[in-house]
């Protein structure tokens, strides 16, 4: 064991000085460094922490924009699909009823349009039966039938009912025109004079009498006298004719078409 | 054979003896100066470091912490003294891989003043923290009796310091020499090898003990602070 103190002292300062080197040099620029590379990863964490922080705050206020909104659509989309349902039916319901109506019209021109065409054929049959009679009629009694025309005139004057007698007396009485007789062939002149005599007799006037020949009458005489008519025809029976037939389809038409006239 | 390098006088000027204990030192001085500040000129303090900032980060990094661990409540205040008595002596004792390195750890005189600055560090640093008359009563306790025991302690364990680190490296360094003259082909490497080890093992002792005395200095001082009362130091090494 030796130690040269001289040497010690010399060791102690090198050490010295070591230490102040290696300060110098290696500890304080190493720490220093690392100091402020920790510093700025701290800065920079703190940065990124408080961007994260705003992110997740804008992220959060986008998310309830969203949500609401999402609410707002939702509730949009339920009122306009209720709307639309709505419209939808009552759509719907007016086509429906629309279509209901055009059927029922339709229905009820077709029900219309049948007994109008039911009836016509059965008027036109009817009166194409009465037609073919009273041609029947002037076929065969032309000419010869005048006298029983005439006949016949005579006895349903002679009949009269007194209210209508009358009536025609009167008429007769103030009359400023002639009688006027019409028949639907020419009446021959012993015809006409049993009428006219008949007339003068009957309802005691002397008034003219002119014969005029009407073709629709068919058969039978009309006495117009002013304003009253007698007469006695084929026409007017089968006038009477038609009218019943008339009377018999419309009562006998469909039940639909009352109830679409009441 | 030379034991010290004390012994190997380099230059003599006036009775003043330049000996290989110093040239070396000054080398390894000038080798851990060099490369320190080589590598500090060019820190970086971005993210990309160079792997060699990297490894001086490392080794101060790790004294720091083997400075915390053993306690002490500042790391940085004891870094430069620690960090230095470990690499100056981790450095000296590693470089004997180097033929015709003696290292100056295996002079007395090296650990002797490596010792003498611990013995000085320890007041000092307790009287920084705590003032002369708080450093003063700490060798009258627990009583004012245990005063010459307080104060033969305290020289022993620098004596023991000194010794310690001397014994190992110059043992290391008169082993190998011995080897060397007996079986030199194999063995040598070994014991080098094995030297190596030890010195950087002594390296880390002497440094964690210096630590743990000043540790131990200003422990008495934070025993009286109530707040600090569940701290205790987590490492107490003694001896090799």
């Amino acid at each position: 064991m030796q130690i040269d103190w001289l040497t010690v002292a010399a060791q102690i300062v090198n050490f010295l000085v070591l230490i102040w080197l290696l300060q110098r040099f290696l500890y304080r620029p190493i720490t220093n460094a690392m100091a402020q590379r920790e510093t700025r990863i701290e800065e920079r964490l703190s940065d990124a922490k408080s961007q994260r922080k705003d992110a997740e705050e804008e992220a959060e206020k986008l998310r309830k924009k969203r949500e609401e909104l999402e609410e707002a659509e939702q509730d949009m989309l339920e009122e306009a699909r209720t709307e639309a349902n709505e419209l939808k039916q009552q759509l719907e319901q007016d086509v429906r009823d629309e279509v209901e109506q055009k059927r029922k019209n339709w229905q009820e021109t077709l029900e219309d349009q049948r007994a109008d065409f039911m009836q016509n054929m059965q008027r036109k049959a009817g009166h194409k039966v009465l037609d073919i009679a009273g041609r029947l009629m002037a076929e065969f009694t032309s000419g010869a039938i005048d006298d029983q025309v005439a006949d016949g005139f005579v006895a349903k004057l002679t009949d009269l009912d007194p209210e209508t007698c009358k009536k025609m007396t009167r008429a007769a009485n103030n009359a400023d025109s002639p009688a006027l007789v019409e028949s639907a062939t020419k009446l021959d002149t012993a015809a006409r004079q049993k009428i006219t005599r008949t007339l003068h007799e009957e309802f005691e006037t002397d008034i003219e009498v002119e014969y005029w020949e009407d073709e629709e009458m068919l058969l039978g005489v009309r006495l117009s006298i002013g304003e009253q008519t007698v007469e006695w025809s084929a026409a007017r029976h089968l006038k009477r004719l038609n009218r019943e037939l008339d009377t018999l389809l419309e009562s006998a038409g469909p039940a639909k078409r009352k109830e679409a006239t009441d | 054979m030379e034991i010290s390098p004390d012994a190997w006088v380099l230059y003599e000027w006036q009775g003043l003896r330049l000996n290989a204990t110093i040239v070396f030192t000054w080398g390894v001085m000038a080798l851990l100066v060099l490369v320190s500040w080589i590598i500090t000129a060019r820190l970086s303090e971005g993210e990309t470091v160079s792997r060699w900032q990297v490894m001086l980060e490392v080794v101060v990094t790790t004294i720091r912490d083997q400075i915390d661990e053993v306690g002490a409540a500042d790391p940085a205040r004891y870094l430069p003294f620690i960090g230095t008595l470990f690499l100056f002596i981790a450095t000296a004792n590693l470089l004997t891989i180097l033929p015709g390195y003696q290292p100056p750890t295996g002079s007395l005189s090296t650990t002797a003043a490596l010792a003498i600055c611990v013995l000085i560090a320890v007041p000092l640093f307790s009287i920084t923290r705590r003032g002369l008359g708080g450093y003063l009563k700490s060798y009258l306790q627990p009583s004012p009796f245990m005063l010459p025991f307080n104060l033969i302690s305290e020289l022993s364990r620098t004596i023991a310091l000194a010794v310690r680190l001397y014994g190992n490296v110059m043992s290391g360094t008169v082993i190998v020499g011995i080897l060397i003259s007996v079986a030199p082909f194999f063995f040598p490497i070994l014991m080098q090898l094995l030297g190596l080890l030890t010195g950087l093992i002594q390296a880390y002792i002497f440094a964690v003990l210096a630590m743990v005395y000043i540790a131990s200095a200003s422990r008495a001082q934070r025993k009286t602070d109530p707040a600090a009362d569940t701290e205790t130091p987590r490492t107490s090494r003694e001896g090799d």
